[in-house]
């Protein structure tokens, strides 16, 4: 491994526990931690159900009953009642990105994590991306029909005439999509690990003698995971937010915009300051 | 032997520099971002205190979508980095 830091000898990235399964090359580490994190949120899941069964609200039903309206309002104030069907994948996909990224408040920076953040293999992010683009262009067909599908690469933004750069634009457009909303989450757990690596490397830092540097450590590691749990929780929700403003461009219509009302946000008054 | 070790050693100064400025760029774009983003923030709320919530919520929406960019960027620089150079 190439000594990069002076300290940190033994910083590497992208290395997982790999396994082959039927010739393919698994990232063994990702699996076992996102079964991990699966298996919370049916846990999760089944205790929401029986709350529910018992009639009286608890805290997580609270909770969770507060998700479901505001990603319902979200939801319905773009597309509309057709996009009754995507507020569970929204909801799914939030929850469980949450649920990934948080597993990184327990990484210590040493080389094998037992329980690493499986949001921070491009695999996964860029799996979950492509689920989702390949689901927003068959709503895009079902609402468009597959020759409103084809015109709307073909014919806008600019009028007919500049079809082929109309066209380029478009791709490109469609291209970057799954590519950044995939990096996007990536990017950011790979910086958490990276640091935790990196904070824990300093701990090699010694002023004649004394561990100044895991005293260093021990203040700096909380700061830093604080504020990795508030990205994990902006990630996952933009994730799931950009899930839903995907369909809402891809199942929107012309007349579209007829459709749109304004969504009454929370707590905010649009009148004019009175002088 | 000897041009294996130049060549070693132009492939990881040029994947440092390289990563170096990737770096620098997207940390002085997102910095430049989440500044704007967070002054109108406090224009909006400075003119209607009753809708800072809903501006904060629009403005740590934005703030998650720039650095997206710069992270997009540090993750290509630890590709540069780690996984371009080889030993």
């Amino acid at each position: 491994m190439v000594p990069v830091f002076g300290f940190a000898a033994n910083i590497t990235v992208g290395d997982h526990v790999t396994g082959k399964v039927l010739g393919l090359t698994l990232n063994l580490d990702t699996v076992w931690a996102t079964g991990a994190a699966l298996a919370i949120v049916i846990v999760l899941a089944a205790l929401l159900r029986r709350q529910v069964a018992r009639g009286r609200p608890g805290r997580l039903q609270v909770i969770f009953e507060a998700l479901v309206e505001v990603v319902t309002r979200q939801v319905e104030g773009s597309i509309g009642e057709a996009g009754r069907a995507i507020v569970p994948l929204a909801i799914s996909l939030f929850v469980f990105i949450f649920i990934c990224n948080c597993f990184e408040q327990v990484g210590l920076g040493s080389h094998f994590e037992w329980l690493a953040a499986p949001t921070g293999d491009i695999n996964l992010t860029l799996a979950m991306a492509l689920f989702v683009i390949v689901l927003v262009h068959v709503a895009s067909i079902r609402s468009r029909g597959l020759g409103g599908y084809v015109r709307h690469y073909l014919f806008q933004p600019f009028p007919p005439v500049l079809l082929p750069f109309n066209l380029f634009i478009n791709v490109v457009e469609e291209v970057a999509k799954p590519i950044t909303l995939a990096l996007r989450l990536f990017g950011n757990l790979l910086s958490g690990t990276l640091m935790l690596s990196l904070i824990a490397a300093l701990g090699a830092w010694k002023l004649s003698g004394a561990p100044v540097g895991d005293v260093v450590i021990v203040i700096i590691n909380p700061i830093w995971k604080l504020f990795d749990l508030f990205i994990a929780g902006i990630q996952a929700f933009i994730f799931a937010l950009l899930t839903v403003i995907y369909f809402d461009t891809a199942m929107s219509s012309a007349h579209g915009d007829g459709r749109r009302h304004e969504r009454a946000g929370a707590g905010a008054t649009t009148e004019p300051l009175s002088s | 032997m000897a041009h294996d070790t130049t060549q070693q050693a132009i492939q990881l100064a040029g994947a440092m520099v390289g990563g170096g400025l990737a770096l620098g760029g997207g940390a002085v774009g997102a910095a430049i971002g989440d500044g704007l983003a967070g002054s109108q923030t406090i224009a909006g709320v400075a003119r209607q205190p009753e809708a800072q919530s809903r501006l904060f919520t629009i403005m740590f929406l934005t703030v998650g979508l720039v650095e997206a960019m710069y992270f997009i960027n540090l993750a290509f620089t630890a590709l540069f980095i780690f996984s371009l150079y080889k030993k």
